[in-house]
C-alpha cells in the first residue's frame, strides 16, 4: 500500500523503451503524455506505478475503471450543503491531478462517455464544470500516462491522437534477461522492503537525472534547421494537423536533455519520430503504386475494412503479420518492408532516410481503419439495470434504477429549510435522480443453413462452419455469439445453440450431415422460435439472422400450399419481427429461379451472391453487417 | 453455521489435481489462485470450502472490516494505519480463513463497495461501505462459472487481482483498501470462453471431470451419504488426516521462505517460456513460485527438476497462446525436449 511495497522502477529489467517514454514525459509535460501497448504481463502497470517513486515534486494520481463521473469531474460537496446549505464544489480527481500525472490502467476499457470528456479537459487543460448546481471552472493541466493491452479492443483514434508519444512492449525474448526477471521477483515478494532498499539508490540516481533534465529542457532553443527537420518528418509522416511537429520538438528537447545536453542534435529528433509518430502516420510515405491503389480499394468497400480488422485484431501482431500474405497477397511487400526497417532503426548509423519509423506505421495504419469502423458496437447505453454505472441524470420517467449519490447531492442543499424528519436528509420527489448505466454488447449472429442434397450443400456447411469458428476465436474481445441451423430431409436441426463458446462449437459442429429434400419453410420457423427465445431471455440484444441457401425449397407445405410459398410467408413473419437478416444466395444452376431474392425481400434483409463460397467471404459480408 | 456442516477435504475422493493446486494457494496466497475448469458436481465448492475449514485460525486486527494482518505492517488498510500511527496497540483476533462467494449477477457497486446509503440518509455524511473484495481480503474469493461474469465486473477483479489493492472512486466516495485474496474460478467451457487477460491472472489452472473408475464413483456416493447420516461421526473419522494435513501445510508455509531454486532451473524455465511463446513474463513467473510451493509442501528446501515439471502442468496450459482454429493446447513435447537437455 506504500510507496515502498512498489516494485521499484530501477529493478524492472529491460523494457528500455517505456522507461525512456516515461522519463520523456515526466521531464516534460508538453509532449502529450504517453500511451503504452503491450501484452499481458510485461511490466507495463509496474513501471508506471514504479515511476511515483522517482519523480521530483509530482504525484501520480491513478484513474481506476470503477470511477464514475462525479469522482472524474467533481460533484458538489454533500456534507457541506447540508450543514451549510451552500453548493459547494468538491474536486474531482481531474482537478487532484492537476501538475501531477493522471495514470488510467487499462484505459481502453475505460467508459466511452468518460474517456471522451477526459480527453476535451487534457486537450484544453482546463475543466468547466456545470453540474449539479455549481458551475466553477479549474485548471486540470496533467501529463496522462494510459496503459492498455490491444487484445482486449482498441482506442478510439481521437482518444489515440491525444497521447504525445506511443509505446508498445512485449515480454523479454532473451534468456538471461528473463532469468534476471525471475530473480528479481523472487527477492521481491520475499522481502519487499529489502528489495526497495537495494535499488534505493538506482532510484534516487533517476530521481536526479530528472530533476537536472527538467531544469535543462527549458533551456533548450529549437533551431530553424530543428524546425525544418521536425516538418520534414511530420510531412513525410503524412500526420493530421501540426500537433506531430510540436511533440516531436518537445520530446527530442526531452531527450537531449535527459542526455546532459543542451542543444538538439538529428539523433533526438529521429528517437523521439519513434515515439512520437508511429499512431499518427497515415499513409506509408514511401507508398507503392500497388499498395496505393489496394488502399483505395479498401475505402470503396467499407466491408474490406471490417475483413482487414478481423485480422488486425488477431491476439498479437507478430501472428496478424504471420497471416496476412495468405489472406491478402497484396500486403506481402509491406509486411516485409516493415520487419528490416525495424531492424534498420535500431542501428546506430542510420541515415535520414531511415529516420522514419515506417514499420510501425504501415502496421498502424491498419489499426487506425480499424478503429473507425469498429465505431460504437461495443457499448451501448442499457435501460435494464445492468451495466456499469456512468452518471446520474434527471428522470422524465418514473425512477426505475436511483442514483443514490446523486439524489443526496440533490437533496443536500435544501435541508436548512426544509422541515425535519426522521432521518438526517429530507428527500423531495425532485430531487431523486436515475442512473445512467453503459455495458457491451456484442452482436448475436444465428446462420440458417440449408443442408439439402442440392449442389453444393458440404461446401455452405463447410464455409459457414469456417466462419463461426473464427468468429468465436475473438469472440472474447467483440462479445459476440454464434448459432447455426441446418435443415434437411423434413426438419430442421439446430446444430449449435447461441454460444460465445469455441469449444462448444467444435464439439457441435463435427459432423455435418447433409442430403435430402430442402424444407426451407421449417428452417426459417425454427429460426424464429430461437430469435424470440434469444429476444426474451435477454433485453437490448438485436440478433442478425443469416440464411445461407439456393432458395430451392422443396419440402414442407404443411396446409397444402407449396414449400416456396410457405416459406415466403415464414420469411415475412421475420421481416415484420424487425430482425436484421441476411441472405446470402448460392444457386449455382444454369437456370436460376431467383428465389433466394424473394425471400431476402420478404425477411427485409440484404442480399449477396456468392458464386465462391468460403468460410472468408461469409464472414466478409457478416461483418459489414455490424 | 455449525462447524460439523463442512465436509472434510481428506474425505474429498480423487480430483487430486484439484485438490493440490488449491493446497498450495493457501500455503502461498500470492500464487494467483486456480482456475478450475469441469463439469458441474465434481466437488469443486465442497473442496474449496473443506479447505478453509481446514486451515488453523490466523491472526487479524479485531473489527477491521477488512481483516489486516496485525503482522504485515505494509498491507494495513487505512483504520489499521492510522491507529498505528496514533500508537494504539492493534488487538488481534483469531479468524478463520473465509470463502468469499462472488455471484455471477453481482452488481459492481457491491463488488468494489461503494457509498454507505444509510449512514448517508441518517448522518448527512459520506460512509465507504466495503463490497464483496473487501470481505474478500486475505481470503479465498470463490467465483462460480467465472466466464459468465459480467465484463465490467471483470474489469474490476482483474485490477484488484493483479494489484491486491481496491481503489474506489465511485458515488461520492473515493478509497483505497487492500484486497489479497486466493481468487479461485469456476468454469463450464462449453458455457462460453473466459477473456484471456482475466485467464493470465490465474496462477494456476486444473482441469476436473467426474470420476470414471466405478469403484472410485460407489466410494463418493458411500461416503456422501454416511456424511449426510451422522456428520460429526464422519468428521471424526478422518480428524486424524485433516490434523496431518493442516500440519503439513503449517509446516509447508514455514518452510516456504527458505526453499531456494538454482540458476539452472531458472534458466530451464525461462526457456520454456520463450519457446512456448508465452506472451509476457507472468507464465514463468508462476512456474517458479508454483515449484517452489511444491518443494516446501513436499518438506523440501531445494527445488528439484521434477517440481518444475508439476509446476508447469498447473501453471501453463491456460496461458498458451490461442491461434484461430486452435485450441489453446500445451505442447508438452516442446517442454519435455528441454527437460532432456537438463
Amino acid at each position: 500500500m506504500t510507496a515502498k511495497t512498489v516494485f521499484p522502477f530501477a529493478a524492472v529489467v529491460g523494457q528500455d523503451q517505456i522507461k525512456k517514454a516515461l522519463l520523456i514525459a515526466v521531464v516534460n509535460p508538453k509532449v502529450g503524455g504517453v500511451l503504452i501497448a503491450g501484452e499481458k504481463g510485461s511490466a507495463k502497470s509496474t513501471l508506471v506505478r514504479g515511476l511515483s517513486q522517482v519523480i521530483p515534486n509530482r504525484k501520480l494520481i491513478e484513474l481506476p475503471l470503477n470511477a464514475t463521473e462525479d469522482m472524474v469531474f467533481g460533484s458538489m460537496d454533500m456534507e457541506q450543503a447540508i450543514i451549510t446549505g451552500k453548493r459547494q464544489f468538491s474536486h474531482g480527481i481531474l482537478a487532484k491531478a492537476h501538475n501531477h500525472i493522471l495514470y488510467i490502467d487499462e484505459v481502453n476499457l475505460l467508459q466511452r462517455e468518460l474517456s471522451n470528456a477526459i480527453l476535451d479537459v487534457a486537450v484544453s487543460g482546463i475543466h468547466v464544470v456545470e453540474r449539479e448546481g455549481v458551475s466553477n471552472s479549474y485548471e486540470a493541466q496533467f501529463t496522462m500516462i494510459g496503459t492498455m493491452n490491444p487484445e482486449e479492443g482498441d482506442l478510439p483514434p481521437q482518444f489515440l491522437d491525444r497521447f504525445g508519444l506511443y509505446v508498445t512492449v512485449a515480454g523479454e525474448k532473451n534468456i538471461k534477461d528473463r532469468v534476471e526477471i525471475l530473480r528479481r521477483i523472487l527477492a521481491y515478494e520475499q522481502n519487499p522492503i529489502a528489495f526497495y532498499q537495494k535499488y534505493k539508490r538506482a532510484g534516487e540516481d533517476i530521481c536526479q537525472q530528472i530533476a537536472a533534465a527538467r531544469k535543462k529542457v527549458k533551456q533548450i532553443l529549437i533551431s530553424d534547421a530543428m524546425m525544418q527537420l521536425a516538418a520534414q518528418i511530420s510531412s513525410q509522416g503524412n500526420c493530421a494537423g501540426h500537433r506531430a511537429e510540436i511533440f516531436l520538438l518537445e520530446t527530442a528537447k526531452a531527450i537531449a536533455s535527459l542526455a546532459g545536453r543542451h542543444d538538439l542534435l538529428p539523433m533526438d529528433m529521429q528517437e523521439a519520430a519513434a515515439f512520437v509518430l508511429p499512431h499518427r502516420m497515415r499513409q506509408p510515405p514511401e507508398e507503392s503504386r500497388e499498395q496505393h491503389s489496394q488502399k483505395k480499394q479498401q475505402h470503396d468497400q467499407p466491408a474490406q475494412d471490417s475483413f482487414n480488422k478481423e485480422q488486425s485484431q488477431l491476439p498479437d501482431e507478430e501472428q496478424s503479420n504471420a497471416n496476412e500474405p495468405s489472406q491478402d497477397r497484396d500486403e506481402a511487400p509491406e509486411v516485409k518492408s516493415e520487419g528490416e526497417l525495424e531492424k534498420g532503426k535500431r542501428q546506430e548509423d542510420t541515415t535520414m532516410a531511415d529516420l522514419l519509423p515506417i514499420g510501425n506505421m504501415a502496421l498502424d495504419l491498419q489499426k487506425r481503419q480499424v478503429r473507425q469502423s469498429s465505431g460504437k458496437r461495443t457499448l451501448a447505453k442499457t435501460n435494464t439495470r445492468q451495466g456499469r454505472y456512468v452518471r446520474s441524470c434527471i428522470p422524465t420517467k418514473p425512477v426505475t434504477d436511483l442514483a443514490f449519490d446523486a439524489t443526496l447531492r440533490a437533496a443536500a442543499p435544501y435541508q436548512l429549510t426544509r422541515a425535519k424528519s426522521m432521518c438526517c436528509i429530507n428527500i423531495c420527489r425532485g430531487d431523486l435522480r436515475q442512473k445512467v448505466r453503459e455495458k457491451r454488447i456484442g452482436s448475436t449472429f444465428l446462420f440458417v443453413v440449408d443442408a439439402s442434397g442440392s449442389m453444393g450443400a458440404r461446401q455452405r456447411m463447410k464455409a459457414v462452419k469456417g466462419a463461426i469458428l473464427s468468429m468465436l476465436q475473438d469472440a472474447y474481445q467483440k462479445r459476440d455469439k454464434v448459432g447455426m441451423i441446418a435443415f434437411r430431409r423434413q426438419t430442421a436441426e439446430i446444430l449449435l445453440p447461441v454460444t460465445r463458446s469455441v469449444e462448444l462449437a467444435e464439439k457441435s459442429l463435427q459432423h455435418l450431415p447433409t442430403g435430402g429434400k430442402t424444407p426451407l419453410a421449417e428452417g426459417l420457423y425454427t429460426a424464429l422460435g430461437m430469435l424470440s427465445t434469444m429476444c426474451r431471455l435477454e433485453k437490448g440484444i438485436e440478433p442478425v439472422m443469416v440464411l445461407v441457401t439456393d432458395g430451392r425449397a422443396n419440402a414442407g407445405g404443411r396446409a397444402g400450399q407449396d414449400a416456396v410459398s410457405e416459406a415466403l410467408q415464414a420469411a415475412r413473419l421475420i421481416g415484420e419481427t424487425g430482425v436484421n437478416s441476411l441472405v446470402i444466395d448460392t444457386e449455382q444452376d444454369f437456370i436460376k429461379l431467383g428465389i433466394a431474392f424473394t425471400i431476402a425481400h420478404a425477411l427485409g434483409g440484404s442480399y449477396y451472391k456468392l458464386d465462391d463460397l468460403s468460410a472468408e467471404n461469409i464472414i466478409h459480408i457478416v461483418n459489414g453487417m455490424k | 453455521m455449525r462447524h460439523s456442516a463442512i465436509y472434510p477435504f481428506t474425505a474429498i475422493v480423487g480430483q487430486e489435481d484439484m485438490k493440490l493446486a488449491l493446497i498450495l494457494n493457501v500455503i502461498n496466497p500470492s500464487l494467483g489462485g486456480v482456475l478450475i475448469k469441469g463439469e458441474k458436481g465434481t466437488a469443486k465448492s465442497t473442496a474449496v470450502r473443506a479447505l478453509a475449514d481446514l486451515l488453523p485460525a490466523m491472526e487479524t486486527v479485531k473489527d477491521c472490516k477488512f481483516h489486516c494482518d496485525p503482522q504485515d505492517n505494509n498491507q494495513l488498510c487505512g483504520i489499521c494505519q492510522e491507529s498505528l500511527a496514533s500508537h494504539k496497540q492493534l488487538v488481534v483476533q483469531a479468524a478463520k480463513m473465509r470463502v468469499v462467494e462472488l455471484p455471477v449477477s453481482a452488481t459492481e457497486d457491491r463488488v468494489v463497495g461503494t457509498l454507505d446509503i444509510e449512514y448517508a440518509i441518517k448522518h448527512g455524511e459520506k460512509k465507504f461501505e466495503p463490497g464483496i473484495l473487501a470481505q474478500a481480503n486475505r481470503n479465498i474469493l470463490y467465483v462460480d462459472e467465472i466466464n459468465l461474469l459480467d465484463d465490467h465486473v471483470v474489469d474490476v477483479l482483474l485490477d484488484a487481482a493483479a494489484m491486491g489493492v481496491n481503489r474506489v472512486e465511485r458515488e461520492g466516495v473515493s478509497y483505497v483498501h487492500p484486497a489479497r485474496f486466493v481468487l479461485v474460478g469456476t468454469m463450464n467451457p462449453e458455457e462460453g470462453d473466459i477473456r484471456p487477460q482475466l485467464l493470465d491472472r490465474f496462477g494456476l489452472s486444473v482441469i476436473v471431470s467426474g470420476e470414471h473408475d466405478p469403484d472410485k464413483r460407489v466410494e463418493v456416493i458411500k461416503r456422501r451419504l454416511a456424511y449426510e447420516a451422522n456428520p460429526d461421526k464422519f468428521l471424526q473419522l478422518y480428524q486424524e488426516e485433516q490434523e496431518t494435513l493442516a500440519q503439513q501445510i503449517i509446516q509447508a508455509r514455514q518452510l516456504f521462505p527458505t526453499v531456494s531454486i538454482e540458476d539452472e532451473l531458472l534458466t530451464l524455465v525461462a526457456k520454456i517460456a520463450i519457446a512456448l511463446e508465452v506472451d509476457g513474463h507472468r507464465a514463468d513467473i508462476a512456474v517458479i513460485k508454483t515449484a517452489l510451493t511444491l518443494a516446501a509442501f513436499a518438506g523440501r528446501i531445494t527445488v528439484t527438476s521434477s517440481d518444475i515439471q508439476e509446476a508447469a502442468r498447473f501453471a501453463l496450459p491456460h496461458r498458451m497462446r490461442r491461434r484461430p482454429f486452435e485450441e489453446g493446447i500445451l505442447d508438452w513435447k516442446k517442454v519435455e525436449a528441454l527437460f532432456g537437455d537438463q
